[in-house]
Parts: C-alpha cells; structure tokens; sequence
C-alpha cells in the first residue's frame, strides 16, 4: 500500500509540473486575503464620501491636508484591490448588493445619517465632525488591515495591509492630535 | 483497498481547511478623542510602550459598574497603571467630552466619576448615537489634577466601554505625575511640566507647546505660532504654520 501512495503522489507531482513545465505557479491566496480586499474595498466606497465633502471644505488647512493624502491613498489602493479580486474571479464586494445598501444598519459602517450630519456642520463644528467620523471610519479600516497582516497569505496583499496600518495609524496619530 | 482513498481525502480536507479558516475582526466601538483618553494618549503616541491598545483605543469593552480604567477586563492593563506618565489636559470647571465611535450601539446611559463621586450621567433611553457625541460635565468642585472615569453603557449587551481623562482642573498646565517613568527624555528638566517647554529647549514629538514657546531643531531656533502637541514629521523646519525661525 506504502508503495501505492508514493506512487500516486509521484504521479500527482509530474502531473502538476507537466501542466505548466516553465512557470512557477502564482502565489496562493486565502479567504482572509478575499475578506480584506473585498471589506477595504467597502470601507474605501464610504470613506471616500468624506473625503468628498470634506477634503474641499474643511477650514482648518491641516484636516484639509490629512484627508486629500487619505484620499489619494485609498485611490490607488482601491485599484490595486479591484484588480487582484477580478484576477482571481471574486467579487469586489462580499455582500452582491453592499453598493445599495452601503452604511444601512451595519453598526460599524458610516450611515447616511452620519454624513448628512457632515454635511449640514459649519465652521469649527464641520472640522472637528468629519475628523471624529475619520477616526472611527480609520480606527475600523486598521482592524480589517491588521487581521490581513496575521490571517492572510497572498503575500503582496500582506504588503499593502501592513502599508495601509501604517499610513492609517499615522494619520490617526494625527487627527488625534488635531482632536485633543 | 479501503487505504487507497486516504491520501487524496486528506488532501483536500487539507486545502479545504485553508481555504476557510477566516480571521474574524475583533468588535469594537468608541473612546473620548477630547480631553484626550489614556487610550487616545497611547494612540496618538503621546505615551509609548502601551501594547496593542494603540491599534484599538476603541475596544476597551468590559462589563458595567467596573471602576477602573480598562473596565477590570484582561486586556489593556496599562490603562490602570498611574506610574505612567499620563498628559494632564488643563480644564475648567466643566469639560466637554468628545468621543469617537466605531460602532454605534444603542445606548442606554453615558456616565462620568472621578473617584467615587459620580458627576453627571446621560440617559439616552436605547437611543443610537449621532455622527458625533459629546457631553459637558461639571467637575464638581473637585479642584487640581484628577482622573475622569467615563462608562458608556450599552443598552442591548451587558457591557460596557471605559475611557479614563486624565485632566488638571484649573490648572496652567498638565503636571506630571509624582513618579516619572524612566522613559522621560532627558531633554526635559524634571522640574518643568511637559507642556511649557523651557525657552531654547530641544524640539521634541509628544510635547505640547502654546505660542511663545522657543525651540531648538538641527542648530537653529523656532517660535512656536499656534499651540500643538508635537508629532514625528511636525519638525519646526516642515511645519511653517507651527513654528516660524527666529
């Protein structure tokens, strides 16, 4: 019987070099790399909503700053992510209908009510109002980044949670100070 | 015969499991950003050597009626820590708490104390919290460098999240705590509080500095513009609109 199984896994291991005799095959991936890029990806679509009122509107040049790097930052890594996802046939988003129904109900999400409340701020209010719903929307983004950095496998998408934990903890590091 | 199936069951058991081994993310869900928390001091870095709680300021979730900073739960011990030094905002009678939410419960009441006094406590009635949430407390009368409880109390779960304010109720300044943790930076004469940083002292990241204040950054000296708390890349030199040359 010992004998059988080598054989097969003899058989196992030529086919998979036969099939592809010239190229390493692509670095595997999990369903925590898929959770990451598809949740990052959600968080991106509502933070974004921010960025747009905010980043024009904010009095304050330093909250005006923070939250146009922010916002150059997640274009990029949302195109990053959308390709992976497409490459590997998944959806970009876990729930199919999460571009309907983006912030209704789900406790960790920026709701509608939360940026009409943006929206309808003045003045110092409005600053302090889009950097108190950053750092919740940011302190969100970094659990999702740093489960990525400890569950995931796809190494470039370890990379960029690594870099996104980084580049958000700065940013809250600063927003905190500019809240204090 | 019946072994000849085993190798390849296994095989996909194998890639089955992970395939589907998934990382739930830790819930979580708010903390006081202003004054600034013990939590948010470590966040922001004003306090080093805090662990974990720097990733999640918001997660100190622990059942109702503790007393302590880290809500008597396991994690985040060092909330409860007094030895560290712990910025004191300086406050007047009555403060305004801000807090930061990342998740947005139904509430059943805020309460704040400082030691065994309770000063003021909110009923929401169930109610979810807006885009912001703040609350003025009055401190009364207790007078000097206190510590502020906070309890945010959940109304569908039997827990709650704790936030300690560190603050010096009609003080000039924060005063540092009696035992300075070996971790001060030797730029910083034991006699002066952190937030008035002598004239002609070193510029450093952590430390909050009012207009007036004159620094030293790489060989040359700088006048503080507008009242900050330093942060690594707020160095005199990149900042215009913090610190102008002298």
């Amino acid at each position: 019987m010992r004998r059988l199984a080598t054989a097969l896994l003899m058989l196992i291991a030529l086919a998979g070099c036969a099939a592809d005799p010239a190229q390493p095959p692509p670095p595997a991936y999990n369903s925590t790399d898929v959770m990451f890029l598809q949740m990052s990806l959600d968080h991106i679509r509502q933070g974004e909503q921010v960025v747009a009122l905010a980043g024009p509107r904010a009095t304050d040049p330093r909250v005006r700053a923070l939250i146009n790097e922010l916002g150059a930052q997640w274009q990029s890594e949302a195109a990053t992510m959308g390709r992976w996802l497409t490459g590997w046939q998944q959806p970009p988003s876990a729930d199919p209908a999460a571009g309907a129904h983006a912030g209704h109900g789900d406790l960790h999400s920026l709701r509608p009510a939360d940026i009409a409340e943006l929206e309808a701020a003045r003045g110092a209010d409005f600053d302090r109002t889009a950097v108190s719903l950053l750092l919740g929307h940011l302190h969100n983004c970094v659990e999702v980044t740093r489960m990525e950095v400890t569950g995931g496998q796809y190494p470039p998408a370890k990379a960029l949670a690594e870099t996104m934990t980084a580049q958000r903890q700065s940013q809250i590091q600063a927003m905190l100070a500019l809240a204090a | 015969m019946r072994r000849r199936t085993t190798l390849p069951l296994l095989t996909v058991a194998t890639v089955g499991a992970s395939l589907f081994v998934a990382v739930a993310p830790a819930s979580a869900h708010g903390y006081i950003s202003s004054p600034p928390s013990r939590q948010a001091n470590c966040a922001r870095g004003a306090v080093a050597n805090c662990g974990d709680i720097v990733y999640e300021p918001q997660s100190v979730e622990a059942p109702k009626g503790s007393t302590q900073c880290n809500g008597g739960g396991t994690r985040f011990a060092v909330l409860n820590d007094n030895g560290r030094n712990w910025p004191a905002a300086s406050v007047g009678s009555s403060v305004t708490f801000n807090w930061v939410l990342t998740a947005r419960h139904s509430t059943s009441t805020w309460e704040y104390f400082i030691g065994g006094t309770r000063l003021a406590s909110f009923n929401d009635g169930g109610a979810q919290p807006g885009a912001t949430k703040s609350h003025t407390v009055s401190m009364g009368g207790f007078t000097g460098r206190q510590t502020v409880l906070a309890r945010w109390n959940i109304a569908d779960t039997i827990n709650a999240f704790y936030s300690c304010v560190d603050v010096n109720i009609g003080g000039g300044g924060g005063t540092p705590p009696t035992t300075p943790p070996p971790t001060t930076p030797p730029t910083q004469p034991p006699t002066t509080p952190p937030t008035q940083p002598p004239a002609g002292g070193t510029w450093r990241a952590g430390a909050a500095y009012s207009p007036g204040n004159v620094v030293t950054y790489g060989g040359a000296s700088y006048s503080c513009r507008q009242a900050h708390t330093a942060l690594a890349g707020w160095e005199p030199p990149n900042v215009p609109a913090l610190w102008s040359r002298i």
